[in-house]
Protein backbone atom coordinates (compact mmCIF):
# COMPACT_ATOMS: atom_id res chain seq x y z
CA UNK A 1 0.00 0.00 0.00
CA UNK A 2 1.28 3.65 -0.83
CA UNK A 3 1.82 6.56 1.51
CA UNK A 4 -1.20 8.40 2.75
CA UNK A 5 -1.07 12.03 2.50
CA UNK A 6 -4.17 13.84 3.91
CA UNK A 7 -4.96 16.79 3.47
CA UNK A 8 -8.08 19.17 4.17
CA UNK A 9 -10.82 20.16 1.18
CA UNK A 10 -12.61 23.35 2.29
CA UNK A 11 -15.97 24.82 0.34
CA UNK A 12 -16.11 28.08 1.86
CA UNK A 13 -19.14 29.21 0.54
CA UNK A 14 -21.33 26.15 2.24
CA UNK A 15 -20.26 27.57 5.39
CA UNK A 16 -22.97 29.12 7.49
CA UNK A 17 -20.91 30.13 10.49
CA UNK A 18 -22.34 28.11 13.34
CA UNK A 19 -19.56 26.90 14.83
CA UNK A 20 -19.51 23.59 15.42
CA UNK A 21 -16.07 22.37 14.48
CA UNK A 22 -14.81 24.73 17.11
CA UNK A 23 -17.12 23.40 19.94
CA UNK A 24 -16.84 19.63 17.99
CA UNK A 25 -12.59 20.03 18.12
CA UNK A 26 -12.68 21.67 21.67
CA UNK A 27 -14.82 18.27 22.78
CA UNK A 28 -12.91 16.13 21.26
CA UNK A 29 -9.25 17.42 22.10
CA UNK A 30 -9.86 19.38 25.48
CA UNK A 31 -8.68 22.83 23.73
CA UNK A 32 -9.08 24.98 27.30
CA UNK A 33 -11.51 27.96 27.04
CA UNK A 34 -9.93 31.33 25.58
CA UNK A 35 -8.12 29.09 22.87
CA UNK A 36 -9.54 27.23 19.58
CA UNK A 37 -7.67 25.49 17.12
CA UNK A 38 -9.41 26.11 14.30
CA UNK A 39 -10.72 28.98 13.40
CA UNK A 40 -14.11 31.24 11.14
CA UNK A 41 -12.85 33.90 9.23
CA UNK A 42 -15.35 36.57 8.84
CA UNK A 43 -15.66 39.36 5.97
CA UNK A 44 -18.27 41.39 5.84
CA UNK A 45 -18.29 43.96 2.54
CA UNK A 46 -21.05 46.48 1.00
CA UNK A 47 -23.91 48.41 2.63
CA UNK A 48 -27.25 47.52 3.35
CA UNK A 49 -28.82 46.59 0.85
CA UNK A 50 -25.77 45.20 -0.97
CA UNK A 51 -23.98 42.76 1.39
CA UNK A 52 -21.90 40.27 1.14
CA UNK A 53 -21.24 38.24 4.16
CA UNK A 54 -17.98 35.40 3.54
CA UNK A 55 -17.11 32.69 6.16
CA UNK A 56 -14.05 30.79 5.74
CA UNK A 57 -12.74 28.18 8.16
CA UNK A 58 -9.09 28.25 8.70
CA UNK A 59 -7.06 25.80 10.97
CA UNK A 60 -3.62 24.27 10.83
CA UNK A 61 -2.64 24.00 7.13
CA UNK A 62 -0.56 20.84 7.27
CA UNK A 63 2.18 22.62 4.81
CA UNK A 64 4.06 20.15 3.40
CA UNK A 65 7.13 22.71 3.59
CA UNK A 66 6.19 23.80 7.19
CA UNK A 67 8.47 26.80 8.68
CA UNK A 68 6.97 26.14 12.40
CA UNK A 69 8.89 22.62 11.68
CA UNK A 70 12.30 23.89 10.11
CA UNK A 71 12.59 26.68 13.07
CA UNK A 72 11.94 24.39 16.32
CA UNK A 73 15.14 23.93 18.10
CA UNK A 74 14.09 20.62 19.94
CA UNK A 75 12.42 18.49 17.01
CA UNK A 76 9.11 18.93 19.17
CA UNK A 77 7.26 20.36 16.47
CA UNK A 78 7.48 17.62 13.18
CA UNK A 79 5.85 16.61 9.91
CA UNK A 80 4.24 12.90 10.28
CA UNK A 81 5.57 10.85 6.81
CA UNK A 82 1.47 11.02 5.90
CA UNK A 83 1.50 14.70 5.72
CA UNK A 84 0.06 15.80 9.58
CA UNK A 85 2.16 18.39 11.36
CA UNK A 86 2.40 17.58 14.76
CA UNK A 87 4.23 19.05 18.30
CA UNK A 88 5.15 16.95 20.90
CA UNK A 89 4.08 17.84 24.32
CA UNK A 90 7.06 16.37 26.00
CA UNK A 91 10.09 18.36 23.64
CA UNK A 92 8.33 21.22 23.08
CA UNK A 93 10.10 24.14 25.18
CA UNK A 94 7.43 26.60 24.82
CA UNK A 95 10.04 29.39 23.12
CA UNK A 96 7.19 30.18 20.57
CA UNK A 97 9.46 30.14 17.31
CA UNK A 98 6.84 28.18 15.59
CA UNK A 99 4.21 30.41 16.35
CA UNK A 100 5.89 33.49 15.51
CA UNK A 101 7.47 31.93 12.57
CA UNK A 102 3.33 30.73 11.64
CA UNK A 103 2.37 33.24 8.48
CA UNK A 104 -1.23 31.54 9.58
CA UNK A 105 -0.90 31.97 12.90
CA UNK A 106 -2.55 28.36 13.58
CA UNK A 107 -1.08 27.99 16.92
CA UNK A 108 -1.45 29.21 20.32
CA UNK A 109 0.41 29.05 23.67
CA UNK A 110 -1.13 27.27 26.43
CA UNK A 111 -0.25 28.92 29.44
CA UNK A 112 -1.44 25.89 32.07
CA UNK A 113 1.18 23.77 30.13
CA UNK A 114 3.58 26.06 29.01
CA UNK A 115 3.42 24.66 25.44
CA UNK A 116 2.09 25.12 22.24
CA UNK A 117 -0.91 23.55 20.58
CA UNK A 118 -2.32 23.52 17.50
CA UNK A 119 -5.15 21.23 15.45
CA UNK A 120 -3.70 17.62 14.94
CA UNK A 121 -5.95 17.43 11.99
CA UNK A 122 -7.61 14.27 14.75
CA UNK A 123 -4.42 12.30 13.85
CA UNK A 124 -6.10 9.95 16.49
CA UNK A 125 -9.14 9.73 14.82
CA UNK A 126 -7.30 9.61 11.56
CA UNK A 127 -5.84 6.53 12.88
CA UNK A 128 -7.73 4.37 13.70
CA UNK A 129 -10.20 5.12 10.47
CA UNK A 130 -12.28 7.90 11.40
CA UNK A 131 -12.81 11.45 10.15
CA UNK A 132 -11.36 14.61 11.93
CA UNK A 133 -14.20 15.83 14.96
CA UNK A 134 -14.89 19.31 12.77
CA UNK A 135 -15.26 17.48 9.13
CA UNK A 136 -17.44 14.99 11.21
CA UNK A 137 -19.56 16.88 12.69
CA UNK A 138 -20.20 20.05 10.68
CA UNK A 139 -23.83 20.06 9.38
CA UNK A 140 -23.43 21.89 6.18
CA UNK A 141 -20.65 19.54 4.64
CA UNK A 142 -17.85 22.31 4.23
CA UNK A 143 -15.07 19.96 5.32
CA UNK A 144 -13.81 16.80 3.27
CA UNK A 145 -10.71 15.14 4.81
CA UNK A 146 -8.79 12.60 3.13
CA UNK A 147 -6.04 10.31 1.13
CA UNK A 148 -4.94 12.60 -1.84
CA UNK A 149 -2.15 10.01 -2.59
CA UNK A 150 -5.68 7.85 -3.10
CA UNK A 151 -7.38 9.04 -6.34
CA UNK A 152 -10.16 7.44 -5.53
CA UNK A 153 -10.77 9.82 -1.81
CA UNK A 154 -12.86 12.05 -1.90
CA UNK A 155 -11.09 14.89 -1.48
CA UNK A 156 -9.33 13.83 -4.71
CA UNK A 157 -12.65 13.87 -6.74
CA UNK A 158 -13.39 17.00 -5.56
CA UNK A 159 -10.25 18.49 -6.84
CA UNK A 160 -10.31 16.97 -9.72
CA UNK A 161 -13.64 18.07 -10.84
CA UNK A 162 -13.72 21.44 -9.07
CA UNK A 163 -11.09 25.13 -9.13
CA UNK A 164 -9.40 26.27 -5.46
CA UNK A 165 -7.02 27.74 -3.93
CA UNK A 166 -4.66 27.77 -1.00
CA UNK A 167 -3.97 30.69 0.90
CA UNK A 168 -0.71 32.69 0.99
CA UNK A 169 1.43 30.29 -0.88
CA UNK A 170 3.83 33.03 -1.55
CA UNK A 171 5.12 32.44 2.30
CA UNK A 172 6.94 28.74 0.27
CA UNK A 173 5.26 27.15 2.54
CA UNK A 174 2.91 24.97 0.58
CA UNK A 175 -0.26 24.94 2.46
CA UNK A 176 -2.42 21.38 2.48
CA UNK A 177 -5.50 23.21 2.98
CA UNK A 178 -7.12 23.61 -0.32
CA UNK A 179 -10.76 26.04 -0.82
CA UNK A 180 -12.28 25.74 -3.48
CA UNK A 181 -13.92 28.08 -5.27
CA UNK B 1 -4.84 39.59 14.18
CA UNK B 2 -1.44 38.56 14.76
CA UNK B 3 -0.17 38.44 19.05
CA UNK B 4 3.10 39.51 20.47
CA UNK B 5 4.70 36.69 21.13
CA UNK B 6 7.50 37.75 21.68
CA UNK B 7 7.68 40.62 24.42
CA UNK B 8 10.57 42.42 26.73
CA UNK B 9 12.37 39.65 27.87
CA UNK B 10 13.21 38.97 24.46
CA UNK B 11 14.22 42.39 23.38
CA UNK B 12 16.38 42.65 26.38
CA UNK B 13 18.08 39.27 25.36
CA UNK B 14 18.95 40.47 22.22
CA UNK B 15 20.40 43.38 23.47
CA UNK B 16 22.38 41.81 26.06
CA UNK B 17 23.17 39.24 24.03
CA UNK B 18 25.03 41.73 21.36
CA UNK B 19 26.71 44.12 23.61
CA UNK B 20 28.46 41.04 25.14
CA UNK B 21 29.32 40.00 21.70
CA UNK B 22 30.32 44.41 20.98
CA UNK B 23 32.92 44.06 24.20
CA UNK B 24 34.62 41.08 23.04
CA UNK B 25 34.95 42.03 19.54
CA UNK B 26 36.82 45.44 21.16
CA UNK B 27 38.59 43.15 23.43
CA UNK B 28 39.86 41.03 20.60
CA UNK B 29 40.67 44.17 18.63
CA UNK B 30 42.46 46.27 21.17
CA UNK B 31 44.33 43.28 22.13
CA UNK B 32 45.79 43.19 18.41
CA UNK B 33 46.74 46.59 18.74
CA UNK B 34 48.53 46.10 21.80
CA UNK B 35 51.47 44.56 19.90
CA UNK B 36 51.93 48.01 19.03
CA UNK B 37 51.03 49.90 21.36
CA UNK B 38 50.89 48.70 25.38
CA UNK B 39 48.20 51.77 26.20
CA UNK B 40 45.70 49.08 24.59
CA UNK B 41 46.02 46.61 26.85
CA UNK B 42 43.77 48.61 29.52
CA UNK B 43 41.20 48.60 26.79
CA UNK B 44 41.41 44.66 26.51
CA UNK B 45 41.07 44.41 29.74
CA UNK B 46 38.30 46.28 30.42
CA UNK B 47 36.10 44.68 27.69
CA UNK B 48 37.47 41.72 28.83
CA UNK B 49 35.80 41.49 32.04
CA UNK B 50 33.14 42.84 30.92
CA UNK B 51 32.02 40.87 27.87
CA UNK B 52 30.49 37.37 29.79
CA UNK B 53 28.34 39.39 32.03
CA UNK B 54 25.52 40.81 29.45
CA UNK B 55 25.01 37.98 27.68
CA UNK B 56 25.17 35.53 31.11
CA UNK B 57 22.06 37.99 31.59
CA UNK B 58 19.81 37.68 28.33
CA UNK B 59 20.86 33.57 27.99
CA UNK B 60 18.95 33.88 31.80
CA UNK B 61 16.12 36.05 30.62
CA UNK B 62 15.76 33.70 27.41
CA UNK B 63 15.39 30.83 29.74
CA UNK B 64 12.53 32.65 31.56
CA UNK B 65 10.65 33.52 28.47
CA UNK B 66 10.14 30.10 27.47
CA UNK B 67 7.05 28.40 28.61
CA UNK B 68 9.20 25.32 30.76
CA UNK B 69 11.88 26.83 31.71
CA UNK B 70 13.07 23.77 33.11
CA UNK B 71 13.36 22.03 29.62
CA UNK B 72 16.11 24.39 28.08
CA UNK B 73 18.22 21.47 28.50
CA UNK B 74 16.63 19.92 25.63
CA UNK B 75 17.62 22.64 23.26
CA UNK B 76 21.25 20.81 24.00
CA UNK B 77 20.06 17.44 23.36
CA UNK B 78 19.35 18.48 19.32
CA UNK B 79 21.41 19.97 16.77
CA UNK B 80 19.22 21.59 14.23
CA UNK B 81 21.25 23.37 11.73
CA UNK B 82 17.80 24.86 9.71
CA UNK B 83 16.81 26.10 12.87
CA UNK B 84 18.73 29.83 13.93
CA UNK B 85 17.53 29.38 17.66
CA UNK B 86 19.14 25.93 17.62
CA UNK B 87 22.25 27.17 16.04
CA UNK B 88 22.18 30.32 18.08
CA UNK B 89 21.63 28.55 21.90
CA UNK B 90 24.62 26.86 20.75
CA UNK B 91 26.79 29.69 19.70
CA UNK B 92 25.38 31.15 22.98
CA UNK B 93 26.68 28.62 25.06
CA UNK B 94 30.16 28.26 23.59
CA UNK B 95 30.49 32.16 23.49
CA UNK B 96 29.87 32.82 26.67
CA UNK B 97 32.11 29.93 27.97
CA UNK B 98 34.83 31.51 26.22
CA UNK B 99 34.08 34.98 27.45
CA UNK B 100 34.53 33.60 30.72
CA UNK B 101 38.16 31.74 30.01
CA UNK B 102 39.19 34.84 28.77
CA UNK B 103 38.30 36.77 31.37
CA UNK B 104 39.95 34.78 33.85
CA UNK B 105 43.06 34.69 31.83
CA UNK B 106 42.98 39.06 32.71
CA UNK B 107 42.92 38.24 36.41
CA UNK B 108 45.82 38.75 38.45
CA UNK B 109 46.85 36.23 40.18
CA UNK B 110 45.29 37.23 43.87
CA UNK B 111 42.37 37.41 42.37
CA UNK B 112 42.45 34.37 40.79
CA UNK B 113 43.18 33.29 45.07
CA UNK B 114 40.62 34.79 46.56
CA UNK B 115 37.89 34.18 43.78
CA UNK B 116 38.51 30.19 43.90
CA UNK B 117 38.85 30.36 47.70
CA UNK B 118 35.43 32.15 48.44
CA UNK B 119 33.77 29.58 45.74
CA UNK B 120 35.21 26.65 47.57
CA UNK B 121 37.25 25.29 44.14
CA UNK B 122 40.47 23.71 44.01
CA UNK B 123 43.67 26.03 43.94
CA UNK B 124 45.32 23.65 41.69
CA UNK B 125 42.43 25.68 39.34
CA UNK B 126 44.71 28.80 39.68
CA UNK B 127 46.48 28.82 36.20
CA UNK B 128 48.14 31.64 34.73
CA UNK B 129 46.43 31.94 31.38
CA UNK B 130 47.80 35.47 30.01
CA UNK B 131 49.84 33.72 27.67
CA UNK B 132 46.69 32.17 26.05
CA UNK B 133 44.72 35.84 25.52
CA UNK B 134 46.02 35.91 22.14
CA UNK B 135 44.79 32.45 21.53
CA UNK B 136 41.03 32.64 23.20
CA UNK B 137 40.51 36.41 21.20
CA UNK B 138 41.04 34.25 18.21
CA UNK B 139 38.53 31.60 18.94
CA UNK B 140 36.37 34.10 20.61
CA UNK B 141 36.32 36.58 18.00
CA UNK B 142 34.65 34.65 15.14
CA UNK B 143 32.14 33.68 18.33
CA UNK B 144 31.17 36.76 19.14
CA UNK B 145 30.61 38.05 15.05
CA UNK B 146 28.68 34.97 15.48
CA UNK B 147 26.35 35.80 18.23
CA UNK B 148 25.73 39.29 17.14
CA UNK B 149 24.69 38.35 13.59
CA UNK B 150 22.65 35.37 15.00
CA UNK B 151 20.53 37.65 16.90
CA UNK B 152 19.54 39.38 13.56
CA UNK B 153 19.04 35.61 11.96
CA UNK B 154 16.92 34.91 14.74
CA UNK B 155 14.44 36.89 13.36
CA UNK B 156 15.33 37.70 9.70
CA UNK B 157 15.20 33.66 8.64
CA UNK B 158 11.18 34.31 9.42
CA UNK B 159 9.87 33.96 5.97
CA UNK B 160 6.12 34.80 7.81
CA UNK B 161 7.04 38.13 8.83
CA UNK B 162 7.73 40.68 5.63
CA UNK B 163 9.31 43.36 8.17
CA UNK B 164 11.81 40.76 9.30
CA UNK B 165 12.43 38.61 6.45
CA UNK B 166 15.84 40.04 4.83
CA UNK B 167 19.39 39.37 5.99
CA UNK B 168 19.83 43.31 6.06
CA UNK B 169 18.38 42.72 9.80
CA UNK B 170 21.55 40.85 10.41
CA UNK B 171 23.96 43.16 9.51
CA UNK B 172 21.95 45.83 11.13
CA UNK B 173 21.88 43.89 14.32
CA UNK B 174 25.51 43.28 13.89
CA UNK B 175 26.71 46.40 13.63
CA UNK B 176 24.66 47.67 16.16
CA UNK B 177 25.73 45.24 18.48
CA UNK B 178 29.83 45.83 17.92
CA UNK B 179 29.00 49.94 18.35
CA UNK B 180 26.80 49.12 21.56
CA UNK B 181 30.04 47.29 22.42
CA UNK B 182 32.23 50.52 21.91
CA UNK B 183 29.52 52.71 24.24
CA UNK B 184 29.57 50.99 27.09
CA UNK B 185 33.55 51.10 27.05
CA UNK B 186 33.19 54.86 26.54
CA UNK B 187 30.54 54.93 29.28
CA UNK B 188 33.04 53.10 31.76
CA UNK B 189 36.18 55.08 30.44
CA UNK B 190 34.45 58.50 30.58
CA UNK B 191 32.90 57.54 34.29
CA UNK B 192 36.35 57.84 35.72
CA UNK B 193 38.63 59.88 34.48
CA UNK B 194 41.98 58.72 36.36
CA UNK B 195 41.50 55.47 33.20
CA UNK B 196 41.07 58.33 30.95
CA UNK B 197 44.19 58.10 28.15
CA UNK B 198 42.73 60.46 25.43
CA UNK B 199 44.13 57.65 22.62
CA UNK B 200 41.77 55.57 23.83
CA UNK B 201 38.81 57.78 23.37
CA UNK B 202 39.82 58.59 20.07
CA UNK B 203 40.19 54.47 19.11
CA UNK B 204 36.66 53.98 20.26
CA UNK B 205 35.68 57.39 19.16
CA UNK B 206 36.86 56.66 15.25
CA UNK B 207 35.96 52.61 15.58
CA UNK B 208 32.07 53.62 16.81
CA UNK B 209 32.06 56.49 13.91
CA UNK B 210 33.24 53.85 11.35
CA UNK B 211 30.12 50.99 12.71
CA UNK B 212 27.22 53.76 13.15
CA UNK B 213 28.11 54.84 9.53
CA UNK B 214 27.87 50.64 8.14
CA UNK B 215 24.40 49.99 10.23
CA UNK B 216 23.21 53.65 9.03
CA UNK B 217 24.19 52.30 5.38
CA UNK B 218 22.56 49.41 6.28
CA UNK B 219 18.93 51.05 7.42
CA UNK B 220 18.82 53.22 4.30
CA UNK B 221 18.97 50.34 2.17
CA UNK B 222 16.42 48.53 4.27
CA UNK B 223 13.79 51.17 3.35
CA UNK B 224 14.83 51.35 0.05
CA UNK B 225 14.68 47.95 -0.68
CA UNK B 226 11.60 47.24 1.24
CA UNK B 227 10.16 50.32 -0.76
CA UNK B 228 11.32 48.38 -4.35
CA UNK B 229 10.00 45.15 -2.86
CA UNK B 230 6.56 42.97 -3.17
CA UNK B 231 3.62 44.36 -1.83
CA UNK B 232 3.80 42.29 2.03
CA UNK B 233 7.23 44.26 2.38
CA UNK B 234 6.09 47.95 1.61
CA UNK B 235 2.18 47.26 3.44
CA UNK B 236 4.66 46.26 6.52
CA UNK B 237 7.31 48.83 6.10
CA UNK B 238 3.80 51.08 6.41
CA UNK B 239 4.77 50.04 10.48
CA UNK B 240 7.12 52.29 10.18
CA UNK B 241 6.52 55.00 7.80
CA UNK B 242 3.45 55.87 8.76
CA UNK B 243 2.52 53.77 11.88
CA UNK B 244 2.42 52.76 15.34
CA UNK B 245 6.26 52.55 15.38
CA UNK B 246 6.87 55.67 12.90
CA UNK B 247 7.99 57.79 16.39
CA UNK B 248 10.22 55.28 17.68
CA UNK B 249 11.84 54.24 14.59
CA UNK B 250 12.56 57.85 12.99
CA UNK B 251 13.15 60.24 16.13
CA UNK B 252 13.84 57.59 18.72
CA UNK B 253 15.96 55.29 17.09
CA UNK B 254 17.13 56.80 13.97
CA UNK B 255 17.32 60.48 15.38
CA UNK B 256 18.54 59.93 18.75
CA UNK B 257 20.49 56.53 18.76
CA UNK B 258 22.08 56.74 15.56
CA UNK B 259 22.72 60.18 13.86
CA UNK B 260 23.07 62.21 17.36
CA UNK B 261 25.74 60.15 18.79
CA UNK B 262 27.28 60.07 15.05
CA UNK B 263 27.34 63.77 14.77
CA UNK B 264 29.09 64.04 18.73
CA UNK B 265 31.64 61.58 17.75
CA UNK B 266 32.70 63.42 14.37
CA UNK B 267 32.63 66.93 15.99
CA UNK B 268 34.75 65.40 18.77
CA UNK B 269 37.23 63.58 16.76
CA UNK B 270 37.63 66.22 14.06
CA UNK B 271 40.71 68.40 15.19
CA UNK B 272 42.15 64.76 15.65
CA UNK B 273 41.24 64.06 11.83
CA UNK B 274 42.44 67.15 10.66
CA UNK B 275 46.01 67.65 12.01
CA UNK B 276 47.80 66.00 15.56
CA UNK B 277 45.49 67.98 17.68
CA UNK B 278 43.97 65.84 20.42
CA UNK B 279 40.23 64.89 20.27
CA UNK B 280 38.19 67.75 22.29
CA UNK B 281 36.59 65.01 24.77
CA UNK B 282 34.22 66.67 26.85
CA UNK B 283 33.50 64.19 28.91
CA UNK B 284 29.65 64.88 29.90
CA UNK B 285 29.42 64.92 25.72
CA UNK B 286 31.09 61.31 26.04
CA UNK B 287 28.47 59.96 28.55
CA UNK B 288 25.82 61.30 26.89
CA UNK B 289 26.91 60.20 23.79
CA UNK B 290 27.56 56.48 25.16
CA UNK B 291 23.89 56.28 26.44
CA UNK B 292 22.38 57.62 23.23
CA UNK B 293 24.06 54.93 21.18
CA UNK B 294 22.76 52.06 23.74
CA UNK B 295 19.48 53.45 23.65
CA UNK B 296 19.11 53.64 20.00
CA UNK B 297 20.66 49.80 20.05
CA UNK B 298 17.68 48.92 22.34
CA UNK B 299 15.28 50.87 20.47
CA UNK B 300 16.27 49.03 17.12
CA UNK B 301 15.75 45.26 18.87
CA UNK B 302 12.72 46.99 20.15
CA UNK B 303 11.29 48.09 17.22
CA UNK B 304 12.11 45.12 15.30
CA UNK B 305 10.68 42.31 17.45
CA UNK B 306 7.02 44.04 18.28
CA UNK B 307 6.37 45.77 14.63
CA UNK B 308 7.97 42.41 12.97
CA UNK B 309 5.53 40.68 15.21
CA UNK B 310 3.00 42.59 13.77
CA UNK B 311 3.42 42.61 10.13
CA UNK B 312 2.27 39.59 7.72
CA UNK B 313 0.95 38.44 4.30
CA UNK B 314 -2.61 39.52 4.28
Amino acid sequence: MSQKRYILVIDSRKCINCKACIVACRAENRVPLGHSRDRINEERRGSFPVLLATFEPEQCHHCENPSCVRVCPTGASHRRDDGIVLVTDDTCIGCRYCMVSCPYNARFFREDRGVVEKCSLCSHRLDRGELPACVQTCPSKVRACGDIADPESEVSRLLDKREYRVKNPQTGNAPQIYYLL
Amino acid sequence: MPHIEWGFLIVNYLFLGGLSAGLFFVSAFALYLQQKDPAYERLARYSALLAPWPVALGSSLLILDLGNWYRFYVLFLHFRWQSPMSIGSWLLVLFTGITLVYLWSWLPQDHRTGLLRRLKLPPSLNRELSHLRPLLAAIGFPFSIGVAIYTGVLLGAVQARPFWNTNLVAQMFLFSALSSGCAVLILVLSLRPKLLEPAQIRFLYMLDIFLITLEFFIVLPYLIHGQLSVQAVRDSLELILGGPFTVAFWLLFLGLGLLLPLLIEIFETVPALFSKAEIHHNRRLAVLNAALVLFGGYMLRYIFVYAGQISAFR
